[in-house]
């Protein structure tokens, strides 16, 4: 039954996915058991996303099975606390810009990579990036901007963290018109066109080997 | 704005039908005299002079002498008009769809689509029962705060009745509420005028100087997919659909595909205007399989430029993120007559794949208009000359128009090079 749950939602299918779901529930598994499941479902998602297999319809699509399948197990969860998170990232869409899909799917997918996201949203002031890393004692900062509009103030950020004294802290850059050129330009420590480049990028600076 | 001084008339005439002709030409994959600069200038000219979005958005006037001013130095073959639109009308109706500078966003900042569920997933049926009904009211209520009477308006089909017209729309009209709303409507026409005056005055200021003009925010059309992506149900709903109700997202793809290629045929031939831009936003290659483009996107996509072509008219996509993937499905189309501007691609692939079926334009990335060099950007267009002028199909501009923030001296550089090295 526990491969099937992870087939139903690796293959997507929303309905087999809930009915597994309540049947596994009904014979007394562990909650925190059904919804690991449901993350090496979504780790396999990411994978077959990396390969070029699944496209954004199915990290939708997945995103969608895996908050139906937690909210399911959430009235069972109360208490059991949070798995061990393996870094912190302070995320958000630049000043200026107010697109957030990109930056939805980046978050979502380092999230489900066992990063913790202080997501800020998007048109986000330096000073509120420069806040946040403060408060998180984050080490890795993500910056999404989808216009060219954006560059600048990526810039802008990158140089308020360093005139802030993050010595430490990592900056990653993506979005539209983000490449190499770019990333030179703006000071960031890396940039990637795709959500699984922020997963390697931010597992390899905390030491992650998975 | 005046004529230019000293050249006579009949050069400008000249210089106009030579422009025209290096376009035509280019599209047609004909080897022209020189590789067309076909530059679509937003904002640049305008940051340059110091004017904001902002203002371009509330002083049209300005805006537009500036633009001309601006754009004409450059002598590029054929100019676009500033993209912003009128803020008054849109302060007067409310709109919500929309943010712009001035308004919601600083001076500085132009304009950027609010993307949400304009229609949710469970109004299919009602938008397919009666499209026309669901769009007054429902879709423009949604759209604009000033608009939100129309939800009270009777359903389309029950106003079918010989008493219509003393009935139910003087006693809707008598609501005090949607005689405001009338109201508003008639000050954002005559807004409206005022504005569309003075883009016609700059777009016959361009001619003047021997300037042939894109009226790319005019005469303009969508993919069908994105048009229901865009403006009914957005990026994450539309694609939760392709799984949970594909189905219905087909059938509201179909059904508002003919009416977007008879509106694109009717204002092209209303602007006496030959090329209809289409910005696409959602068929790039991450947004969706070869699997899911072939079954959502592609039918209806090829549909309109099918039509459109048949029209006489000349498709001018704007492939707006990378479409390295699709094109494979380009090379079905009918060769010479299509203007694709790309955005980020791979450029040997795609001279190989549809060199000889679609004229390239676009592609000089912002990044290096923006913070590249002179010899940089120099570099980048005779990469560009190299690759595809031996098709005769090749224009050149920036990858997405000409970014506001770019460095003057490489779009001078990028002008300049073309009018060096780009020669037949």
């Amino acid at each position: 039954m526990t491969e099937e749950l992870f087939s139903a939602i690796s293959n997507l299918s929303k309905g087999e996915s809930l009915s597994i779901t309540d049947e596994l529930l009904q014979s007394n598994m562990n909650p925190v058991d059904i919804l690991s499941i449901a993350r090496d479902a979504m780790q396999t998602i990411g994978k077959r996303f990396e390969s070029g297999e699944y496209y954004l319809p199915e990290l939708m699509v997945s995103g969608d099975i895996l908050s139906a399948v937690a909210d399911k197990l959430k009235p069972f969860l109360e208490g059991e606390g949070d798995t061990e998170k393996i870094g912190t990232i302070v995320f958000g869409t630049v000043a200026g810009d107010i697109h957030d899909i990109a930056k939805d799917i980046v978050v979502f997918m380092l999230e489900v990579n066992g990063f913790e996201v202080i997501d800020l949203g998007v048109d986000v002031p330096a000073g509120k990036f420069v806040e946040a890393v403060q408060e998180h004692q984050a080490k890795i900062v993500g910056l999404s901007g989808f216009l060219t509009l954006a560059i600048k103030p990526m810039r802008d950020t990158i140089f308020a963290l360093k005139q802030a004294g993050f010595k430490d802290v990592k900056v990653m850059i993506g979005g539209g018109p983000v490449d190499d050129l770019v990333c030179e330009y703006t000071g960031a420590d890396a940039w990637g066109p795709t959500a699984m480049d922020a997963i390697s990028i931010a597992r390899g600076w905390v030491g992650a080997t998975v | 704005m005046d004529k230019k001084e000293n050249a006579p008339l009949a050069q400008i005439e000249l210089d106009y039908q030579a422009r025209e002709k290096r376009v035509w030409d280019a599209i047609a994959l004909n080897t022209p005299d020189r590789v067309p600069l076909v530059c679509q200038d937003d904002y640049f000219t305008l940051e340059q002079a110091g004017i904001t979005a902002a203002q371009a958005f509330y002083e049209p006037e300005l805006a537009a002498k500036v633009h001309v001013e601006g754009v004409s130095k450059y002598n590029w073959d054929r100019v676009c008009l500033w993209a912003s639109f009128p803020g008054r009308v849109g302060d007067i109706l409310g709109m919500t769809t929309i943010k712009w500078a001035g308004r919601d966003l600083a001076n500085h900042l132009d304009y950027q689509f609010v993307e949400k569920e304009y229609m949710l997933a469970d109004e299919y049926d009602e938008f397919l029962k009666d499209p026309g009904d669901f769009t007054m009211r429902k879709l423009w209520p949604r759209m604009a705060t000033e608009l939100e009477p129309f939800a009270q308006f009777p359903s389309l089909r029950a106003m079918t009745h010989s008493y219509t017209p003393i009935n139910d729309l003087p006693y809707m009209a008598g609501k005090p509420e949607v005689r405001r709303m009338l109201e508003k409507l008639i000050e954002a026409g005559q807004e409206y005028n005022k504005f569309e005056d003075i883009r016609w005055e700059a777009t016959q200021a361009f001619i003047d100087r021997g300037f042939p003009v894109m009226n790319a925010l005019e005469a303009g059309a969508h993919a069908p997919f994105d048009w229901i992506c865009n403006y009914f149900r957005g990026m994450k709903g539309t694609m939760l659909d392709m799984y949970y109700q594909p189905d219905k997202l087909k059938a509201a793809i179909d059904l508002v595909t003919d009416p977007i290629i008879e509106n694109a045929i009717q204002l092209a031939t209303e602007l006496n205007e030959k090329v209809v831009g289409i910005p696409l936003h959602r068929g790039a290659d991450p947004f969706m399989s070869n699997e899911k483009f072939e079954e959502f996107y592609w039918p209806s996509f090829k549909k309109l430029l099918l039509r459109l072509i048949d029209a006489g008219i000349i498709p001018a996509p704007y492939f707006s993120g990378k479409f390295e993937n699709r094109l494979e499905f380009f090379q079905e189309l009918p060769p010479g007559k299509i203007w694709g501007h790309w955005d980020v691609i791979d450029l040997k692939k795609t001279r190989e794949m549809v060199g000889e079926i679609i004229c390239f334009s676009g592609n000089v990335p912002g990044s290096i208009l923006i913070s590249g060099t002179v010899e940089q950007t120099r570099d980048y267009v005779k990469l560009l000359i190299d690759t595809f002028g031996d098709t005769g199909g090749l224009m050149i501009d920036g990858a997405s128009a000409i970014p506001k923030e770019s460095k003057y001296e490489n779009v001078m550089a990028m002008t300049e090079t073309v009018f060096d090295y780009g020669v037949y």
